[in-house]
């Protein structure tokens, strides 16, 4: 039925009928079944680098096995052996003192390109050869061997193609399924800083980057506020983009306007990150320490992906400036009781578990219900802009202040004790009697000035309910005692009356 | 547990592989060993994908050329070997090793040396009696190795295809390993002495390059030709080969050529040569870090390291067998001298990534020689830009 070629080639065929996961596991099966059939002793597998017109020795087979091997054989200076190759598909070299066969293996493999702006999926010719050696028994090859090994080289082209088609869908599946995981999780995480570093750290596994760095704009986007990366080892670091040197601040310019932002042999790539043409920021990709060429797939992928971060950036930015809204008093700028009330909480809990002290500060503005109803709300207002300013920008970044209600306020001092609050409440004292009413019909300046309470942890209350109480009361003494001063419960624990809830509104106005 | 490694004897690497297990499962029967084998290249390229949750296989033990250690590190991929067995030391180790098993700047073990090699002139007696009455002399110097080459090529001027030096790289190209003692002959390095910058863009850097290209420049050495066809020493087509230990096998299968073996001719005051050793490191990711150990300690024996040393064509890295290995032959006593004038590459982070980007640029080099089209212009250009590329990765790893 089938004459002996005719057999032979069924057989490669239903050898190399199967799903292989890359080129090098479809040659592992084909180079030793070639090896078998021809009795050889040797089988090598090279990708012809057309550019540079040379044979780049990629496999090699012997015995049952197959081994990676390095080779480069210029075919320059050839041009007889090359025109045969490439005109009959197969050639015997004149070099060697035995018989060996090159026979040349061209397939289509899929890959993408970028033009005018779209990204098209192509094929694009490969070429391999092969080189057949018998050198124990120099057998020559017969015509009809070099007949049938042209055919099976038909068959691993074609194998090779298919090959290369199914690795690529993988890879395209792998690239999106990878890319659906980032985004799932960067859409599940709560804070931008988390989200991004969890991108950051998925992106340098998935694509085997060296390094992967953020670099994120001010609002306006004029300039780099700060860089998040991750390095090699995975860990992941921050700066300001205050701290960058001068030539890494000029990138910014540089990535948005260049359009060519793929550099395949630098094994750097820039991505701009934009919503509309608001400037996010741009991210870098690097394998300058691996020398690994990042794939155009890679880069296309990458560039889609971030165009969904940038509109991920934005919103979070968004979500994070209403959170800041919703936390923070509009008059005062000073964060609102409910975020005092969660900060106070965790800071107890932190003080207790690690023996910290901790002290509070309930003041509030001497006169302020007289001062509404002499000037008028407007006034009213001013002076507590003008007191919540001196506050902000008399703590330490540990320090929170809080808009408690009316004109009083609050301040937690972690890791500080009674003596230490009594030095920022003075400090407190005497900035804020230093600013004056803003009225133009009185001929003296009127004054601001604050009365506080101070109560510390552990020495006056163990929970944040006594603490407020303690300091409450505290702020009570100093009233009664005329007012513009700071008094730390424990020292005024003597004079504290229990006092009615009426007694103490009548005080307050 | 999977071994990653090179193919270190060429085309008998499997066989040597498998005899090398198989003495190893004979002392331990419950462990399985795959050995899988890479060229260093595709070994590059494996080892920055390790940390890949999607990789193919997990390789337990891997082969790294000695100043990779630094680089696995950095990429948290090597284990600690101190940690993981607090008893293993480089005691009796040879100095020139040492350094390279640390963590730069630590005395955490990160990897283990198995074997060196040392470059070395080797040449066949009768060839080079036909030129020289005293090659020992003449060969001192790279200007006294370009005569002999001259002159060889006269004598062999009938023999078709021959070259006075047969070509010691692998891929039949220029080789960086191959210009190393030619760069160290000079008193160069690749770095200043603080690390903080390159030499390679130096003129006695170029200088040092052009010394080692002049040998395929004047058609001394073959370049980009098939293995089969270049000039050997066996086949009585080439003279000389400059070449590690390894490369030179195949003499002592052919009786009747006698070889004999100098130190590299100095193109500077001395001679210098490479000593280039190789290591092994557990895959931080291994789940198999014990039988890994045991493996490690098994090749760091004196009596394998002597076996796989004398099987392989290589030098063993303790003391003791490499003593034993010395002494075992006359022939080999030359290598006393040598080794005292060898150098290691610094075990710095960028190391690898340094002879990458060299390598690329003497293939570029290696095409353009064989096009006829190589001036020294481009390649000192070429140079220039690598100095600078250098100088970038220095500054963002710090050496």
């Amino acid at each position: 039925m089938f004459d002996k070629k005719s057999y032979t080639l069924y057989k490669f065929h239903k050898q190399l009928n199967q799903s292989f996961q890359d080129k090098r596991e479809l040659l592992e099966c084909a180079l030793p079944a070639l090896r078998n059939l021809f009795k050889l002793d040797r089988v090598y597998f090279f990708n012809w680098q057309q550019e540079r017109a040379i044979l780049s020795l990629k496999m090699m087979c012997k015995k049952e096995y197959c081994m990676d091997m390095q080779e480069d054989i210029s075919v320059a200076n050839e041009p007889a052996f090359l025109r045969q190759l490439l005109q009959q598909g197969v050639a015997e070299t004149t070099d060697l003192s035995y018989p060996a066969l090159y026979v040349l293996i061209r397939w289509m493999r899929p890959t993408v390109e970028l033009k005018a702006g779209e990204v098209r999926s192509i094929m694009r010719e490969k070429v391999g050869v092969l080189r057949l050696e018998r050198f124990r028994k120099n057998r020559v090859f017969t015509n009809a061997e070099i007949d049938l090994i042209k055919a099976l080289g038909e068959e691993i082209s074609h194998n090779l193609h298919n090959t290369e088609i199914d690795q690529t869908k993988n890879q395209r599946l792998n690239i999106s399924t990878a890319l659906n995981d980032l985004s799932t999780i960067f859409a599940s995480s709560l804070r931008l800083n988390d989200g991004l570093e969890l991108i950051l750290k998925g992106v340098q596994r998935y694509f085997h980057f060296d390094r992967v760095h953020l670099y994120l704009t001010n609002s306006e986007g004029t300039r780099i506020k700060s860089v998040l990366g991750v390095d090699i080892s995975g860990t992941v670091t921050q700066e300001s983009g205050d701290s960058l040197r001068e030539e890494e601040k000029q990138i910014l310019k540089e990535v948005f306007d260049s359009s060519a932002t793929y550099r395949a042999i630098r094994s750097v790539i820039y991505v701009p990150l934009k919503v509309q043409r608001t400037k996010v920021g741009f991210l870098t990709f690097d394998n300058i320490l691996s020398r690994r060429k990042i794939g155009y797939l890679d880069f296309i992928s990458l560039q889609q992906f971030a165009s969904q971060m940038a509109l991920s950036i934005d919103n979070a930015r968004l979500f994070e400036r209403v959170q800041e809204l919703s936390n923070y008093d509009e008059l005062t700028k000073l964060p609102v009781r409910r975020y005092f009330n969660e900060k106070f909480a965790e800071e107890i809990y932190r003080s207790k578990r690690f023996g910290l002290s901790l002290s509070l500060i309930i003041m509030d503005i001497d006169w302020f219900k007289q001062i509404n109803d002499k000037y008028g709300h407007q006034v009213g207002d001013w002076a507590l802009k003008a007191v919540s300013k001196v506050i902000r920008s008399s703590l330490r970044q540990t320090d929170v202040p809080c808009r408690f209600g009316g004109d009083e306020m609050m301040i937690m001092l972690p890791r500080t004790n009674a003596e230490e609050a009594k030095v920022i409440a003075r400090r407190l004292k005497e900035k804020i009697s230093d600013i004056t009413l803003p009225d133009r019909t009185s001929l003296e300046p009127e004054h601001l000035s604050i009365s506080q309470g101070i109560s510390s942890f552990p020495a006056d209350a163990s929970t944040a309910n006594e603490l407020l109480e303690k300091a409450d009361q505290a702020l009570y003494v100093v009233k009664q005692h005329g007012r513009g001063d700071f008094a730390v419960y424990r020292e005024v624990v003597d004079q504290v009356q229990q006092v009615t809830p009426e007694e103490k509104k009548e005080e307050n106005k | 547990m999977i071994l990653w490694a090179m193919p270190d004897s060429g085309a008998r690497t499997m066989e040597d592989y498998a005899t090398l297990v198989a003495l190893f499962k004979k002392e331990n029967p419950s462990v399985e060993i795959s050995v899988r084998v890479f060229t260093r290249n595709v070994l590059w390229r494996r080892i920055f994908t390790l940390k890949d949750p999607a990789h193919e296989e997990t390789p337990d033990l891997i082969q790294i050329p000695h100043y990779w250690t630094a680089l696995l590190v950095k990429a948290g991929v090597a284990e600690n070997l101190s940690q993981l067995d607090p008893g293993m030391s480089l005691t009796n180790c040879l100095l020139p090793l040492k350094e390279n098993c640390y963590q730069p700047g630590t005395k955490d073990l990160y990897s283990y040396p198995w074997w060196f090699d040392l470059s070395a002139l080797h040449y066949r007696a009768d060839h080079l009696r036909l030129v020289s009455s005293h090659p020992e002399e003449d060969l001192k110097t790279w200007p006294g190795l370009l005569s002999i080459c001259e002159a060889l090529r006269e004598k062999f001027n009938d023999v078709n295809g021959y070259y006075p030096m047969q070509n010691s790289d692998w891929r039949g190209s220029l080789s960086m390993r191959s210009a190393l003692p030619c760069m160290w002959s000079r008193g160069l390095n690749f770095f200043t002495e603080d690390r903080a910058a390159t030499l390679v863009g130096s003129k006695e850097f170029k200088e040092a390059l052009h010394d080692y290209i002049t040998l395929a420049l004047k058609e001394y050495m073959p370049i980009l030709r098939e293995r089969g066809s270049l000039g050997t020493i066996v086949s009585g087509k080439a003279s000389m080969v400059i070449s590690r230990k390894q490369g030179i096998s195949t003499f002592t299968t052919r009786r009747g050529v006698r070889v004999c073996t100098l130190p590299v001719p100095a193109t500077g005051e001395k001679s210098a040569a490479y000593l280039s050793g190789m290591n092994l490191f557990i895959n931080t990711f291994s789940q198999h870090k014990k039988d890994a150990l045991k493996f490690i300690k098994f090749c760091a024996r004196p009596d394998i390291q002597l076996r796989y040393a004398r099987m392989i064509e290589v030098f063993p890295a303790f003391e003791d067998a490499f003593e034993k290995f010395i002494s075992s032959s006359s022939r080999l006593q030359i290598y006393k001298e040598i080794l005292p004038s060898a150098n290691v590459l610094p075990n710095i982070v960028i190391m690898g990534t340094v002879m990458e980007i060299l390598k690329r640029v003497l293939a570029v080099c290696a095409t353009q020689i064989v096009e006829h089209r190589f001036t020294q212009a481009s390649l000192d250009r070429e140079l220039d830009l690598t100095a600078k590329e250098i100088e970038f990765l220095l500054s963002i790893y710090k050496g």
